[in-house]
């Protein structure tokens, strides 16, 4: 077999051995360590995400895509079903996001529940939550895909229901269940009619036969489950209710993995619906339905977790609108963007929750720019890159999502929901970060607000790293499947940015409207400029003075003493060496394994020139 | 890269990375060494037959002699470790550091 091929299928391979092992490692009757959570499924985790770089790095290197039949499980005269692993474009970029996002995830549970006696069963449900997904994407024939889709669903239902204490909890566990089964109806029903018309389960069979069948009963199938799982409009409730999980559960399953599976599938099966113009336009305005309908409701919420899952639920209709433009490179492309910044929004609203002694009304949030820092920077970034703020990762797939519905000769009614809902997007976004940061405190003095665990810290960074940089990494390195349409009209380019700077400005408008008062009655102002002296000695008098001492508190205070002489003068030379002079100092141990560290760098570097 | 190379290879390297990663026993390195000359002996053996040259028939009887040698070494070393420090976990050496 061929080395790059051996070495990408038998990496994706480890890549499920490495996330099995923990949970085979469950099975011993010895209790758990109370790290077990920590140490385990985290670093299991983590090794699986750069174990999922090589053949990252090998698919946009070589386009290398690999299908791996592994097992005949069963086989009749006519019918056969295997084990059949596929690599192509889809799961190889997928996985090493959803590992990424997972382990910034897990890190981020390991302080969120760790005062949880059940904190290990947790880690593990998400564990097996996140090999269900890979098992969903990896997926070569429909019986695997409906595993991966079943998997996912009952832990779903798991983990929402974690505190079943409440019963809030239990109906929205119940709610998920209900509304998903409706969709798996429409799942059978496809996969039925596959099996008995096309004769097979396997991909590669499916597009093969497409142009000499009549495939509309199969993609409403596949449509109405996609409803189901991604929370179209008339299956959608699940989804808000769903916020009753922890915020990891939350972060994980109903922002960036589990609510995309419904459009992966779609995106997977997109060359059946290629040519089928009516599935496209169901799933055109179904789309635009439901990403206006969700933002509208996301307007006036007051939960911060229910302004975040609304907004999901509207980046899932914008999804789903791509594929009814059929292009299901851009709804993929969106689906590992939205990933990031999502994950992280909903990380800053568990940090945020935490910190204010679990509330989570925004309405009790105010002025925690000051003091959580980190935390609202992470949540600016996260609504920027949200609402598609130019050249982060949410702009490369928005824009272009909405640049194809501009330039595509489908609904316009479909665009202009579609442009509406943008216009929407930077309107709440900006509610949350107006209640939650800007303003004054609204919640009770006694909080244990820090940002001191680096437990919480680290995945915000990275989450926040990868909503800077993900849409540009993935847009740079990987060609699309279908060429964009490069030349429009001035405003239909500018059509997105146009609608979030004017819904950013009226969101603007509409919150400083809360701290003012109307006056009941209009005071004239015609004799104002001459009763004041033309304003000449009020601005004069009290402007340049104040320019001048504040100017001069600036370069005093923040330029000499803050800058100069702490940061970059000779606390800075302390600040560098210290670590550097302690991590030495460390080394230098005379420990035996530094030495085999020191050969095995050694090595490394003679094997990589070498070779 | 054939096959045959490719899993020498990297169970080579494996056995390598195990040796130098290893945790708490010395016990643990000498064995992944002893992996190390296996892989070894069994390449040169397969090379020898691969090309069909009488000249390195030897080669793997010599191979086996000298990692003999090493793995008493090994062994001596570990016995003496057990000997003054009672274990042959690695922290033991560095227990009264600061």
């Amino acid at each position: 077999m061929h080395f790059t091929t051996m070495i990408l299928s038998s990496s994706l391979l480890t890549v499920f051995l490495i996330l099995t092992l923990p949970i085979l490692g469950t099975l011993n009757p010895n209790p758990t360590k109370s790290q077990w959570a920590k140490e385990n499924v985290k670093t299991a985790v983590k090794t699986a995400f750069f174990v999922s770089l090589i053949p990252l790095f090998i698919f946009i290197n070589e386009g290398l895509e690999v299908i791996m039949t592994n097992w005949e499980w069963m086989n009749t005269l006519m019918f056969n079903i295997n084990i059949s692993l596929k690599f192509d474009l889809y799961s190889v970029v997928f996985t090493p996001v959803a590992l990424y996002v997972t382990w910034s995830i897990l890190e981020f549970a390991s302080w969120y529940m760790h005062n949880d006696p059940n904190m290990n069963r947790f880690f593990k449900y998400l564990l097996i939550f996140l090999i269900a997904m890979i098992i969903l994407v990896t997926a070569n024939n429909m019986f695997q895909l409906f595993i991966g889709w079943e998997g996912v669903g009952i832990m779903s239902f798991l983990l929402i229901g974690w505190w079943s204490g409440r019963a809030d909890a239990n109906t929205a566990a119940l709610q998920a269940v209900a509304y998903n089964r409706v969709g798996d109806i429409g799942l059978i029903l496809a996969m039925a009619w596959m099996a008995v018309n096309l004769n097979s389960w396997e991909m590669q069979q499916l597009f093969s036969l497409t142009a000499s069948h009549d495939l509309t009963l199969p993609l409403l199938g596949l449509v109405l489950a996609a409803t189901g799982k991604s929370a179209q409009f008339g299956l959608h409730p699940w989804l808000p209710s769903a916020m009753e999980g922890p915020t990891p559960v939350s972060a994980l399953l109903h922002s960036s993995t589990m609510v995309v599976a419904g459009i992966f599938l779609l995106v997977r099966l997109s060359p059946m619906m290629e040519n089928n113009p009516l599935v496209l336009s169901i799933c055109l305005c179904l789309g635009a339905l439901t990403t206006v309908f969700t933002a509208t409701c996301a307007l006036t919420q007051n939960d911060i977790k229910k302004i975040i899952a609304f907004s999901t639920s509207s980046q899932l209709g914008l999804m789903m609108v791509t594929i009814g433009l059929n292009q299901p490179y851009l709804a993929f492309l969106h689906i590992c963007t939205h990933a990031f910044f999502k994950a992280m929004l909903f990380l800053c609203s568990g940090s945020i929750i935490h910190s204010l002694n679990d509330e989570q009304d925004i309405g009790k949030m105010g002025g925690l720019h000051q003091l959580l820092p980190l935390t609202s920077s992470c949540l600016t970034i996260g609504s920027l890159a949200l609402t598609g703020t130019p050249f982060l990762a949410g702009f490369f797939s928005k824009d272009a999502i909405i640049e194809a519905l501009s330039t595509s000769y489908l609904n316009a009614w479909a665009l202009v929901l579609t442009l509406l809902a943008t216009s929407f997007t930077a309107i709440y976004s900006l509610r949350v970060v107006f209640f939650v940061s800007m303003g004054h405190p609204r919640f009770n003095s006694l909080s244990p607000i820090n940002e001191n665990n680096p437990s919480v810290m680290n995945p915000l960074k990275r989450l926040a790293w990868g909503s800077i940089l993900a849409g540009l990494l993935i847009t740079t390195n990987i060609t699309p499947m279908k060429p964009l349409v490069m030349t429009m009209p001035l405003t239909l380019k500018l059509a997105a940015l146009t609608v979030t700077i004017t819904g950013l400005l009226t969101a603007l408008e509409l919150a400083s409207l809360t701290s003012q008062q109307f006056k009941t009655k209009p005071l004239p102002t015609t004799h104002h400029f001459s009763n004041m002296l033309g304003y000449f000695p009020s601005v004069i008098h009290r402007l340049i003075p104040k320019a001048n001492l504040v100017l001069g508190q600036l370069v005093a205070n923040q330029t000499i003493d803050q800058t100069w002489l702490e940061k970059t003068g000779p606390k800075m030379m302390t600040s560098i060496n210290l670590p550097l002079i302690s991590s030495t100092s460390n080394l230098q141990q005379g420990v035996i394994k530094t030495y085999f560290l020191m050969f095995f760098f050694t090595m490394i570097l003679a094997i990589l020139t070498l070779v | 890269m054939t096959l045959t190379h490719y899993a020498f290879s990297s169970s080579y390297f494996m056995s390598f990375l195990g040796l130098i990663f290893y945790r708490k026993h010395l016990l643990s390195a000498l064995l992944c060494l002893e992996a190390m000359m296996l892989i070894l002996f069994i390449s040169l053996c397969l090379w020898g037959l691969i090309l069909a040259s009488t000249v390195f028939s030897a080669g793997p009887m010599i191979l086996l002699a000298f990692s003999a040698c090493e793995a008493s070494a090994g062994l001596a070393l570990l016995v003496a470790m057990a000997r003054t420090h009672g274990t042959d976990r690695l922290k033991n050496l560095s227990l009264l550091r600061c």
